[in-house]
Order: C-alpha cells, then structure tokens, then sequence
C-alpha cells in the first residue's frame, strides 16, 4: 500500500515525461527513415535499417553551415554588446554616488519589461528602414542588444549591489578610479551572473524569429530558425528530411542545455523572460 | 572615495550606451508608433496624410480584427484555465517526490529554451494528417484523421496545445523553486497535527506559493498577447484567418500590404489591451496577494 503510494506520482510524472520527450524520439526515428511510406508504415518505433542520408542531404540541401554561423555570429556578439552596455549601466548606477539619478534610472529600465515587444516590432522597422540598414546583420544586432538590455540591468545591478563596499574601499586606497574599479574588481567579480546573462541573451538571440523572418531578405544572411521554416515550406513532400533538418537546429541548444542546465534554469526563471 | 566615485564624466559614460538605445528601441517607437497610427502612410513614399482616427475606426470595424481579438482571448483562457492547473498540480507532484527530481525539472524545462519556430515545424510534422503522430495515435484507437491545422475547427487548438506544450514546463519550474523554498518545518506540524498529504497541499503549500502563481498568469497574460511567432510558423493565420492573433493581424497589412499607418495603429491596441488586461488584474486579483516572509 505504502509503495503503491509513493509509485502514483511517478506515474503521472512519468507520462508528462512522455509526452514532452516523445516528439522529440519521434523527429528522431523519422529522420533515419527512408521516406513517408516507411514514416507512415511504421510510425512509432525505429525502422529496421538506418538512413542517414538525410542528413548529409539536408546538410547540402538546406545550406544549414551558412545560417548556423549566422544565427551564432549574431547571437554572441548581440549577446556580449548587450551585456558590456548593461554591465556599464549597472555598475554606474549600483556603485557610483549619484543615487537619485540612479534610482530614476533604474525605474525606466524596469518600464521597458512590461512593454509588450511585439507592438513595438513595426516601429523598428520603421527606424531600421529610416537608417537603411534592413536586409544587413546590423538590423538584428541592434535590436537585440537593446532588447536584452532592461533584464541584464536587473540581474546585473542586483548582483552587484551585493558586492561588499569594503573591496571598492580597498581598490580606491590603492589608487584605482571608477573606470579601472569596473575593469578590474567589478567586472571580475561579477563572472557568475554575466554567464547566466549571456547564455539567456544568447538563447534568446538564437531562437528569435519575428525580427530575423521580416528585417532580413537576402537569403543567404537569414539566420537559422528563419532558414527551417523555408527548408519546411520547401521540402515539406520529404517528411524524413526535415526531421534531419530539426535535428540539425536542435541539436546545438541540447547539448548547450545538457552541460548548462542548472545556470540557464537559474537565469530563465529570474528573468522571468519568455518568448 | 567619493572623489573616485562621484565623477560625472565617468557617470554619462557609462550611462550612456545603454540609455540610448533603451531610448532608441523602447520609447521612441512607441512615440512613432502612435504618430504614425494616425497617418494613411504606406511605409515608403515621402508625404505623410494624417487622417485623425481613422485607422483605428477601420480596425473596430473589421470582423477580422476582432476575430483576432477573440483569438487572443483564447489563448489567455487557455492559459489561465487549463496551463495553470496543470502547473500546480505537476509542479507539486515534482516537489513531493524524493526520486528522479532533477530529471523531471530537466526535462519537463527543455521545451521552453528551443526556438519556438522549430517547435511550430516539429509540431506540424506532429498535426501531419497523413502520417503524423496524433493521427496515428489516434488511429489505434479508431478514430478517423483529422486535419488539425487545416480544419477551422481544430486549429486553433492545435497552436494552444502546442504552445501549452513548450510553454507549460517553464512555469513548473518557477512555481517549483516557490515550493521548495517554503521551510519543511510548517509542512512538518501540519504533518505532526494529523494534516494529510491531501490537505497539506491545498492549507499549506498552495497559499504559501500564491504570489508566484500570480506571477505566472501575468506572464501568461503577456506571453499570450506576444504570441505571434508560433502561429505564423504553424498556420500563418489560416485557414480563413481562423488562427489570427493581433500581432499577426498586424504583420499582414502592415509589411505584406505595405498599410504602414494602420498596421501601426494595431500596434498601439495590442499595446493598450495589454496594458489594461495587466492593470485589471493588478487591480481586481493580484492586490490581494501580499509578499510572504519567512
């Protein structure tokens, strides 16, 4: 009784676990199938012989290499623009004295995450249009950087605030000024909550569709979320091809996700940031 | 120490950077936004006609806008009355088992990390009337195919469960780490004072971690106001414009037919629905939830 007790739990968890998991399996087992017939026939399981040609066809096909570096060129440097600009603004207004001017700030910064992002899609275009940048990386990289910037402030300047003053007082009676204070003490010290800033922008930049699908018309400068639904819309006859082509796009962010599940978890739910 | 720390060049220095573009990307489009939403500007030619309200009366008097609208509506319902539930009670499901915690939190949060493009295309394959896995599923139990993306009947369900599906397991982990911060020690007098595991969970737990489900359906709320990419991954806003939310309303005639003022001009609704919806709630249910202090 008392371990039928414990095992109901698991049992329900355990079909969560499925239905979550499963789609996954699924694209998994498609992708090494011949074609729709073989998908059809045997949907669930493995199929006795492995394919994998579709991989290396949706390797050429899809051109996935050239959007790959795409989307990671954008990512990491919108990721790291964002966080240097923020790291700067929270270190002014957490550490240095002009603490009215700060809280002000601060308060703005806070305004720009209850804006719904989506309505404000249009506008940028607009700017991006004005400044004839759309159809260049320029046109992501910009938005972006600012976009990350309201919820890298907030987890940047609540971990700085909790810096002890007496590092700062040592550092300035070494002869140290604000701007060597933030190069070499601040900055340092503020490593473990920069990681979790930056996988969170950079996943954030990896995975963004909206801007990448409508600001950039070249094909060859689309980023890779934008490039499977292209290849899906293309290639949507060839079932066992596309699932190559999810797992390609997949893959990267799982194993990111496998080595930094405990830091990505942490920042996500902090953050609070969704889509 | 002031000296090195009260240094107003140094300040706007490194202020500035940031500033500017909160400026730039936060509130200037807002403020062009609203300028633009009383013009009959088609996003590219020179002169700019202002016309008043009229883009906003066009939009109130399109059936289809307020179809979106009513989409929208959906999608918060379905996220309040059916993602929520499913929240708490899995949520303190994890909590309360003492095996496989870290692999339930692992898995149950993949989903919210992947590009939700690559979602909608997974999730497509899935929908698939032909070989895909819920008709096959579905199948076994006799049930005829039924095309979920494609039947105005059914696809609007299939882009809430999809979301459902990448979106759920995220809030799990939120309410989660609210349920295990809460100090063993009440769940143990509870316990010691003949409280059931039934009872504990709803007298104890559940009130303790009403704040962060609170938190939760906001950003449901807003999450569900955002929503655009999955739909236009998944339907583009068919069939017949039965899967259309504001935002793809908005992309539509603002950048595929080139209505620059009125595209913006749903853009200033989507904005002012949300502020509303978020200030109700505030106002009619969130208040009563003070912070708890252990």
């Amino acid at each position: 009784m008392r371990a039928m007790k414990k095992l109901i739990p698991h049992i329900f968890l355990m079909a969560y676990l499925l239905v979550i998991l499963y789609p996954f399996l699924f694209v998994l087992f498609s992708s090494v199938k011949t074609d729709n017939q073989s998908i059809a026939a045997n949907p669930f399981g493995l199929p006795d012989t492995f394919v994998l040609d579709n991989y290396v066809n949706a390797w050429v096909n899809a051109k996935i290499s050239t959007y790959f570096w795409n989307s990671l060129y954008i990512g990491v440097l919108s990721a790291c623009l964002s966080i240097l600009f923020a790291a700067m603004l929270a270190f002014a207004i957490t550490r240095m004295r002009y603490n009215r001017i700060s809280a002000i700030l601060f308060q703005c910064i806070l305004l720009g995450m209850l804006i719904p992002n989506n309505s404000l899609m249009l506008p940028i275009y607009g700017i991006m249009r004005q400044l004839d940048i759309l159809n260049t990386h320029m046109a992501l990289i910009l938005p972006y950087v600012a976009n990350a910037i309201p919820f890298s402030v907030i987890i940047l300047a609540a971990f700085m605030r909790s810096l002890p003053g007496e590092i700062e007082e040592a550092a300035v009676i070494d002869g140290l000024r604000s701007g060597g204070l933030f190069a070499r003490i601040i900055l340092p010290l503020t490593v473990p909550a920069i990681v979790t800033v930056f996988i969170i922008n950079f996943l954030g930049n990896w995975n963004e569709f909206l801007l990448a699908n409508y600001f950039l018309s070249n094909d060859e400068l689309r980023t890779l979320p934008v490039r499977m639904v292209g290849f899906r819309d293309a290639y949507n006859m060839n079932y066992a091809q596309m699932s190559a082509g999810i797992v390609f796009s997949v893959l990267p962010v799982l194993i990111i996700y496998a080595i930094l599940q405990e830091k990505i978890i942490e920042g996500v739910t902090a953050g609070s940031v969704k889509g | 120490m002031n000296k090195a720390l009260r240094n107003p060049l140094i300040y706007i220095l490194f202020v500035l950077p940031a500033f500017i573009l909160f400026l730039a990307f936060f509130i200037y489009p807002i403020y062009t936004a609203i300028d633009n939403s009383f013009t009959s500007w088609n996003g590219i030619s020179k002169d700019v006609k202002y016309i008043g309200f009229d883009n906003y009366a066009t939009a109130m008097s399109d059936v289809a806008f307020w179809k979106s609208v009513k989409n929208n509506v959906y999608f918060i319902l379905f996220s309040c009355l059916v993602q929520v539930p499913l929240i708490v009670i899995f949520s303190l499901l994890i909590a309360n088992v003492k095996r496989l915690k870290g692999l339930y939190k692992t898995a149950v949060f993949a989903p919210s990390i992947m590009s939700t493009a690559v979602i909608g295309i997974l999730w497509g394959f899935i929908y698939n009337p032909d070989f895909g896995l819920m008709n096959q599923l579905l199948g076994l139990f006799g049930v005829e195919p039924i095309y979920w993306l494609s039947d105005k009947n059914w696809a609007m369900l299939s882009i809430l469960i999809t979301n459902a599906w990448q979106w759920t397991g995220f809030y799990i982990v939120m309410v989660l780490a609210a349920i295990i911060s809460i100090p063993k020690e009440l769940d143990e007098a509870a316990a010691i004072d003949g409280a059931t595991g039934w009872q504990r969970a709803m007298k104890i737990t559940l009130p303790l971690v009403m704040p962060i489900i609170s938190v939760v359906i906001m950003l449901s709320i807003a999450g569900a106001m955002k929503a655009a990419d999955i739909i236009l991954v998944m339907t583009k806003g068919g069939p017949a414009g039965s899967t259309d939310v504001m935002a793809t309303y908005m992309i539509r005639y603002a950048i595929t037919s080139f209505k620059h003022g009125f595209g913006n001009s749903i853009a200033v609704l989507i904005f002012v629905f949300t502020m509303i919806i978020t200030a109700l709630y505030q106002v009619l249910i969130a208040r009563r939830n003070e912070r708890i202090e252990y």
